[in-house]
């Protein structure tokens, strides 16, 4: 489980000051140029022919089978997720006792579980509630992230002091042990541990928004807009805020795989949707027991999940190294 | 009818001493039909060798209690690993329900059922060297009356000694212990783990550091050595010589094996793991094997035994507090025709598995078969439920008054297939909602009443067992008791019990259970589920594997060919 690892903001990020505004992180710099317009704009004094060098990423992109092939896997899991309907006829509920425990055939392609359930509709029908627990997750952090990164860094002084602290304390916890509190306080559900994951990911967004907030509030443009009589809440609302959340919209996109693991860990152990629903993580727990006799009803969903999560950080990878 | 001759010559004994030879024959017919043997035979593999580790895999160790003392403790694994430390006045053979001398050469029961006269084997000595006699069982029922006295009846063995009110020492070797009424399941009562007969020092002691172990010293083949909960329990081979087992037991002399490791394992696949890969000798779990586990384990060359747990299977009981859709009778009656007893026992645990037959497994005594009423009838449940006004709306399921017929199923770690009852429910249009609860919810949910149906059991091979869940002025769980049934209900099949165990008829005995377990099929009080089956996988290295009449582990005549 590295999701503690992804949550420690990277120390470039934390430390940046007026003086040193190159010294973002090179990724970030990229994803924001591919993954948001609002960023290339904040970029536009760096000169002309941007849409060229978009055009240009892009067919290397297109050059790229395995990005591609990625990238087509993780629409899939998105759209069996909104319509499972599509890819499988097979109630994700009814038992068959008869059929209970089939190695993967034509008629089921995951095999059936020890109900006689069909194993891939069920993957397909917990797909919608782990990716709803991943959007409801990634929203939680952004939001609440980027909320407190902007009033940190825009405020500074004592707000900062004590916002970063507290953040500091939240980074001290494994986001894992923090999540497992929280879902045990809330109780069972994919709601619960959505949250749980959301709040137990806030700090990197916290940190990040801040330290690109530090960044803008010195640029000229914003101190042209206070000399020109503009109260802080339009300076903040109209031209901090909207150059400062790229790289939080880049940090969102490469944690959602991380958010998937977390999610996937938490139902694993018990705390998520209740049965006879399926979320990834239930599904490779309810085949745990049957490792030796019977492993595709543990292997198979890990496969998917580890191949969505392993598709995510392969497109992070190449957007990243497109930049080179 | 060994127990006749030993018996004392006076006449007026003899009606009692018939009775329970009578005893012995009823339940001897009554297993005929699910009993297994209760042991494999160490016949097969030559002259038993002796020494070595013997190493067993329990399911998880007591979350809420975690105890060793004999008199205390309730959790089944542990009354296995005190079988073995601790001996009783009386042992009950397995295949027959029939009580017989161990500790206890012979006894008398007086004619009202309220003096229970032991005459000691002599020459006993605990493990550390005191002597086993009239005097140390007499302290040893004083303690537990004291027990009782201080943890205000909680303590486990309470309901083994009802109506118990002290002994007085006969003579060195002959004890009277003295009832205030009579209890009919008190005999068998002494052949169990927790009347097992301790160092009377040791109750000097407070309950709280009894169960730890310390200062817990039987007369066993084995010595306690250590227990750390949550992590093993050890036993050690007795250093002075052990020479007074059960005539059940093969091995007259001392232990086979050197040491016994008892360790606890989550995960039921680790477990069945450990036995395959031979890092474990004995596979001990709670829930029976999976069809696939028992299928690995005899593939791999191993073995798996098998026997029903004597008591109470593993049942439902109903939520039926007024406003609850379970206080409904009819819903009852349904429940029961909506449940297919016969498929979910060969999805879970394999088509060989036993149907469960009533409120009772099959192997307890005086066990009535009830399967006529316990028929799957998805037809007929779904008649009555139209008739009851409960009319098929959303989704399938049913509705009366524009409420859903919804069961709220808390499930906890020792539930077994849930999902599989919600599947077969939902065909008769009951809408099963299972909760798993969080550790927190496991220790309230009873008192509060936040379920519709839930689920427990009892291992005693005595139907007696069923009071200390349905009866409330002794059960365990007071709230599941009173809202088990209405009042009505409640006192009748408190009258039942009190016909059962009030008297030493052994004719009335045996009619009030079999009343009993009628009525609580027809007044829709329990809902047993599956007949609970203690299996063990037990590796090709050890012999002499054999079962108590409760289904605990009895390691007299085990050895192993590879120490």
């Amino acid at each position: 489980m590295t999701a503690d690892v992804h949550l420690v903001p990277e120390p470039e990020a934390a430390t940046l000051t007026k003086t040193a505004p190159a010294k973002n992180t090179p990724a970030k710099n990229v994803l924001a140029k591919n993954a948001s317009p609002a960023a290339v704009a904040a970029r536009a004094e760096a000169g002309g022919g941007r849409y060229d060098g978009l055009r240009a990423g892009l067919a290397q992109l297109v050059r790229k089978p395995v990005f591609l092939l990625a990238l087509l896997y993780v629409l899939f899991v998105v759209v069996s997720a909104f319509a499972p309907g599509l890819f499988t006829n097979q109630d994700p509920i009814e038992t068959h006792p008869q059929l209970a425990v089939l190695a993967p055939s034509l008629d089921h392609p995951f095999g059936t579980d020890y109900y006689g359930r069909d194993l891939w509709s069920r993957v397909l029908h917990g797909s919608a509630l782990t990716i709803q627990a991943t959007l409801i997750a990634l929203g939680i952090a952004t939001v609440a992230g980027l909320a407190l990164g902007v009033v940190a860094g825009f405020f500074g002084g004592v707000v900062d002091a004590l916002l970063m602290r507290i953040v500091d304390v939240q980074l001290a916890i494994p986001g894992l042990l923090m999540a497992l509190s929280i879902v045990t306080a809330l109780g069972y559900g994919t709601v619960p541990v959505a949250i749980a994951v959301g709040v137990s990911i806030v700090p990197g967004f916290a940190r990040t928004t801040r330290a690109e907030v530090l960044r803008v509030k010195t640029l000229p443009y914003v101190e042209a807009a206070r000399a020109a009589g503009a109260g802080w809440g339009r300076v903040l609302a109209r031209h901090v805020l909207p150059n400062s959340w790229g790289p939080v919209a880049v940090l969102a996109v490469l944690d959602t795989g991380v958010a998937i693991i977390a999610i996937a860990s938490l139902s694993f152990l018990g705390f998520g949707a209740k049965p006879p629903a399926a979320e990834w993580g239930t599904l490779i727990s309810d085949g745990r027991d049957y490792l030796i006799t019977a492993s595709w009803l543990s292997l198979l969903p890990g496969l998917f999940v580890a191949l969505l999560v392993l598709s995510l950080n392969h497109i992070s990878k190449t957007l990243q190294e497109l930049e080179r | 009818m060994a127990i006749l001759r030993r018996f004392g010559p006076r006449a007026r004994h003899r009606s009692a001493v018939t009775a329970f030879t009578i005893a012995g024959v009823v339940a001897l017919a009554a297993c005929g039909g699910g009993g297994e043997p209760a042991s494999s035979g160490a016949a097969a593999a030559g002259a038993p060798k002796t020494g070595g580790t013997l190493k067993v895999s329990f399911f998880p160790d007591n979350p809420t209690f975690s105890c060793i003392d004999p008199f205390q403790v309730y959790w089944i694994e542990h009354r296995t690993i005190i079988r073995n430390f601790a001996d009783s006045l009386t042992d009950q053979d397995p295949e027959t329900g029939k009580i017989v001398p161990w500790l206890a050469q012979s006894w008398e029961i007086s004619a009202d059922g309220l003096t229970y006269t032991f005459k000691l084997r002599d020459g006993v000595t605990f493990s550390n060297g005191k002597k086993l006699d009239a005097q140390a069982v007499a302290d040893n029922a004083q303690g537990w009356i004291d027990t009782v006295k201080a943890t205000n009846g909680a303590a486990f063995g309470a309901s083994y000694i009802q109506g118990l009110t002290g002994a007085t020492v006969v003579d060195p070797l002959t004890v009277q212990l003295t009832l205030s009424q009579p209890n009919s399941s008190f005999l068998q009562a002494t052949s169990t783990t927790n009347l097992a007969i301790t160092d009377p020092a040791n109750f000097a002691r407070d309950p709280k550091t009894r169960c730890t172990g310390e200062g817990v010293v039987g007369s066993g083949q084995f010595v306690l050595d250590h227990y750390t909960p949550k992590v093993e329990t050890v036993l050690t081979k007795r250093p002075t010589p052990y020479s007074w087992p059960s005539e059940l037991v093969e091995n007259s002399g001392d232990a086979y094996l050197d040491k016994v490791v008892f360790n606890y394992v989550g995960e039921d696949s680790v477990r069945t793991g450990n036995l395959v890969s031979g890092a474990i000798d004995i596979s001990w779990p709670r829930n029976p094997f999976t069809v696939q586990d028992t299928t690995l384990i005899e593939r791999s060359g191993h073995a798996v035994e098998k026997r029903p747990l004597p008591g109470v299977a593993y049942t439902h009981f109903a939520n039926t507090s007024p406003g609850r859709p379970l206080a409904d009778p009819e819903v009852r009656k349904a429940l029961y025709k909506a449940i297919d007893l016969k498929s979910y026992a060969a999805t879970i645990f394999g088509p060989e598995y036993p149907v469960v037959g009533g409120v009772f497994n099959s192997t307890t005594p005086y066990y009535e078969d009830q399967s006529a009423k316990l028929a799957y009838d998805p037809e007929g449940a779904k008649k009555i439920l139209d008739a009851a006004g409960w009319t098929v709306g959303e989704g399938g399921f049913r509705f009366k008054d524009g409420k859903q017929l919804l069961l709220d199923y808390p499930i906890t770690q020792f539930s077994a297939g849930p999902e599989l009852v919600q599947a077969q429910l939902k065909v008769v249009g009951i809408n099963l909602s299972l909760r798993p609860l969080t550790p927190a919810e496991q220790t309230t949910y009873l008192p509060q009443g936040n379920y519709d149906l839930t689920s427990t059991y009892f291992t005693r091979a005595n139907p007696g067992a069923l009071q200390f869940i349905i009866n409330p002025e002794v059960a365990n769980s007071k709230a599941l008791a009173t809202r088990s049934a209405s009042p009505e209900a409640i006192a009748d099949t408190q009258a039942l019990f009190a016909q059962a165990l009030r008297t030493t008829d052994e004719a009335q005995i045996t009619k009030a259970y079999a009343d009993l377990q009628e009525y609580l099929i027809d007044e829709g009080i329990s809902f047993p589920l599956f007949e609970r089956v203690q299996t063990a996988g037990v590796s090709s290295h050890v012999h002499g594997f054999a079962f108590t009449s409760e289904s605990f582990l009895r390691l007299n005549d085990v050895w192993k060919d590879n120490s």
